[in-house]
């Protein structure tokens, strides 16, 4: 607590900044008083680890004003909170990152990812933070998006100096403590920390910016691949009673045989049948179509072994799309007209035998059947913004309806 | 086992006119596959380990998740070892139905005997000998009809007519839905009734596996001197969460993904009031009970209560208060403050003048005794609960320093807010 004295960490001055970080960023308080410092001269400025531990460097809060440092502290709990050493070995397994550039990097592209919109509204912008202007990218865009897009080079000659430790990039550094040093946060306790922050968050959403509103939509209920979802979705409605593979005492089991007086149940495969309904009256562009059809094809075969099992029908602007998708995959096309997802509902209901399960890629804007099919029905529903897009000349308050309760719906793209 | 199929002894192979160069080569094979199983292991910290021993010691059925070929059958073979069971395994996925609800045997007459449903071997081997774990592989796979058959296993443990006795443990296994392409997805109920436990492969313990030394986990031993306050803390966390957070006594998952998975309902708040008991006896690490709580209701539900256990950890405003010169505050800055935090509550709620004294007393030794920002807070708002006939102890001299600091941060603020808007 003696400031002044040169070489000596000023800890007066940097707890005065971190008084004023949790003032600026109440919902950050928790975060930023759990973690605990350690003074090393070997940090340029300051740099976290995964542990939560915050190194400091005595020069860095020397010549830093105490609205500056006040700007580093929040920074820093950013990589920490939005997990930036995780994601960064992730990518460096996913894309092969190795190089001796690669971490600085990750470092510089999770800085982008913090600095867009966290400074401001009551925090000063520390000197010499990153942006993504200054690299001539785009702003609130994630760390592996970031990462893509730039290469080390002139730009980034200035950025060489950059450091915020391994709580940043995941790479160890010299002045680091180690999972076993003193003073560290265990696994759990980091999550419980994230947590607190997250529904201290969720608690004032006014006036929290952009990027920490997702950072809680997403932190502790990752956003579900749509590919995963579709895929349960038809295997559940196609694996139910009454559709595919299951066991019936209609006929003797092969067992019965050798087990006499035992009445065995057997073992009974049927294919579920599979109308696929493809509504294209909105705007779904040929490759989420493609995509979304090549997956519930793919399911199918996996559930039904047989193609034959599958059928689509379409609307005439889609024909082109489905078409050659189809002969490619070897399934047959039946029917064609409807521009109307109740008629698609019913061309699809009518075929004989009945399908066991009803697929719909839709964007949604269209009347839906008024009464549950009598089969399983599973939509995938292409996304198309917020708020009503369409306007009919006839109805200009026409609002389209949400997917019915009795089908699955699943949000692609 | 190859060693009662194969002749073992050289004397074996004499007797036997054709074969001595055979049976001789089919030794030296031998010796050379007791050299690759001779491994050695080691004590290391194993947490998946240490929670499935402990969800199978509470009696709670397990389910683990995880790729094929990661070691989880051999981590059952490791447990059963630990815990002296006999390990029966079943692959449900090559099962039929009948064979976990009882095959139904037709008798002389049925109208006056009725139809007995007959349990297979396993099960009555299982329940002749009192005890075992039973391994039920590859319960994804299963059809739903036999999934639904082993419904009432897991839950009520009948086969058949038969009921396997309380000494019997059941862990399950499955493969995640990406990697068993013709796998259905597990069923809400029966997901319900398990503790999921991801199981994965810890890279430097297969490698120094394979290279002849195992990890041996030290296993979680129940304390029985502590059983009774164990339950009550266990009680208390699980009421206190489940009064303040009505909504998340029950909440089906929307989508089929995670209907599978762990999901908050009363069974499952039951069997994680259990779990925190054992946890507590055994005085396991909060990672392992982390684990384990968030197996069993779920992610978000199990976080919070997590939070809640946290919490129930910090000191007792009132003692802190009673004593403040004895005080032992947490060390780490988040907790502390909420510690502070609760303190000041407790003194606008019942003010006293010996109570206010008693709080700048330990918002004083918090400033001895860590950084300064976490006692500002706390400081402005007890002072601000000052009656006009208390008079200001002497103690809070040795706060200026931190009168001092938000004054610092307020002119900060200022210029901050001055400058800020030219940005």
């Amino acid at each position: 607590m003696t400031p002044g004295a040169a070489g000596t960490l000023d800890l007066e001055k940097l707890f005065t900044a971190r008084l004023l970080a949790a003032r600026a960023r109440p919902y950050l308080a928790t975060a930023l008083f759990a973690l605990h410092t350690v003074e090393s001269r070997l940090v340029p400025t300051m740099a976290v680890d995964r542990n939560w531990r915050c190194y400091v460097s005595p020069a860095f809060v020397d010549r830093t004003p105490v609205e500056e440092l006040a700007g580093v502290w929040v920074h820093e709990v950013s990589h920490l909170l939005r997990d930036h050493h995780g994601r960064s070995d992730r990518v460096a397994v996913e894309r092969g990152l190795t190089g001796p550039g690669d971490r600085l990097r990750m470092n510089i592209a999770a800085d982008c990812e913090i600095n867009d919109d966290v400074f401001g509204d009551g925090l000063a912008r520390p000197e010499g933070a990153v942006e993504p202007g200054i690299l001539g990218l785009p702003e609130g865009e994630l760390m592996e998006d970031y990462l893509r897009q730039f290469r080390l080079g002139p730009y980034t000659q200035s950025l060489v100096w950059l450091d915020c430790g391994s709580g940043a990039d995941g790479l160890e550094r010299e002045w680091d403590l180690g999972p076993d040093g003193a003073n560290g946060l265990s696994p759990q306790e980091r999550d419980a920390v994230r947590f607190r922050v997250a529904e201290g968050i969720t608690a004032r959403p006014g006036n929290v910016p952009h990027g920490w509103r997702r950072w809680v939509e997403e932190a502790f209920h990752p956003p579900q691949p749509w590919r995963e979802l579709l895929g349960a979705a038809v295997r559940s409605a196609a694996s139910g009673p009454g559709a595919g593979e299951d066991y019936i005492y209609g006929r003797p089991s092969r067992r019965s045989a050798g087990l006499p007086g035992v009445v065995l149940p057997s073992l009974r495969r049927r294919p579920p049948r599979v109308s696929v309904v493809i509504d294209t009256s909105g705007s779904v562009s040929d490759a989420e179509l493609g995509s979304a059809l090549l997956e519930v094809a793919a399911i199918v075969r996996v559930l039904g072994g047989r193609r034959d099992l599958v059928s689509v029908l379409s609307c005439d602007v889609a024909a082109r799309v489905v078409h050659p998708l189809c002969r490619a995959e070897g399934i047959p096309l039946v029917g064609g007209g409807g521009t109307d997802l109740r008629t698609g509902f019913a061309t699809a209901l009518r075929a004989r035998p009945r399908p066991d399960v009803i697929v719909m890629l839709t964007d949604g804007q269209t009347p839906w059947p008024s009464a549950r099919p009598p089969c399983r029905t599973v939509v995938g529903l292409f996304p198309r913004g917020r708020g009503p897009r369409t306007w009919d000349e006839d109805d200009p308050d026409y609002v389209p309806d949400a997917p019915p309760e009795w089908a699955r719906v699943v949000v692609i793209g | 086992m190859p060693a009662s199929v194969l002749p073992a002894s050289s004397s074996a192979s004499t007797a036997t006119p054709s074969g001595p160069a055979h049976s001789s080569r089919l030794d030296v094979a031998a010796d050379l596959l007791a050299l690759l199983h001779d491994t050695a292991t080691e004590p290391r910290i194993d947490t998946q380990l240490e929670a499935l021993t402990l969800a199978v010691a509470a009696d709670l059925p397990v389910l683990l998740w995880g790729e094929p070929g990661i070691g989880k059958t051999a981590a059952l073979e490791q447990l059963a070892v630990a815990l002296d069971l006999p390990l029966t395994t079943v692959i449900a996925s090559v099962h039929e139905p009948s064979d976990f609800s009882g095959l139904p045997v037709v008798g002389d007459d049925p109208a006056v005997q009725g139809v007995p449903m007959a349990p297979p071997d396993w099960a009555v081997r299982l329940a002749r000998a009192g005890r075992g774990l039973l391994f039920l592989d590859e319960l994804s796979t299963a059809p739903p009809a036999v999934q639904a058959a082993l419904l009432r296993l897991v839950l009520e443990r009948r086969v058949g007519a038969l009921r396997l006795p309380p000494g019997v443990r059941i862990v399950a296994a499955a493969n995640p839905r990406s990697s068993a392409a013709d796998g259905w997805e597990l069923s809400a109920p029966l997901a319900n009734r398990f503790v999921h436990l991801q199981w994965v492969h810890d890279h430097e313990v297969v490698v120094r596996g394979l290279g002849g030394t195992w990890p041996r986990a030290s296993l979680p031993r129940l304390d029985p001197d502590r059983l009774s306050e164990a339950v009550t803390f266990a009680r208390r966390a699980v009421c206190g969460l489940l009064a303040a957070r009505p909504a998340l006594v029950h909440r089906l998952p929307g989508n089929d993904v995670r209907r599978g998975g762990p999901w908050p309902s009363p069974r499952s708040w039951e069997m994680t009031l259990r779990l925190i008991a054992f946890a507590t006896a055994a005085n396991t690490s909060r990672e392992v009970l982390s684990m384990l709580v968030r197996g069993t209701v779920g992610d978000g539900p199990g976080l919070e209560l997590l939070a809640g256990l946290d919490r129930m950890d910090l000191p007792d405003p009132e003692a802190l208060l009673a004593d403040p010169a004895a005080a032992d505050l947490p060390e780490r800055g988040d907790l502390r403050q909420a510690v502070l935090d609760g303190v000041v509550e407790a003194v606008r709620k019942r003010p006293e003048k010996s109570r206010w004294d008693a709080a700048w007393a330990l918002l004083v030794r918090a400033l001895e005794t860590g950084a300064p920002d976490l006692v500002a807070v706390p400081a402005t708002t007890l002072a601000a609960l000052r009656r006009a006939e208390w008079d200001v102890p002497a103690s809070i001299e040795k706060l200026a320093g931190v009168v001092a600091l938000g004054r610092q941060a307020d002119k900060a603020a200022a210029r901050v807010a001055a400058g800020g808007s030219s940005r």
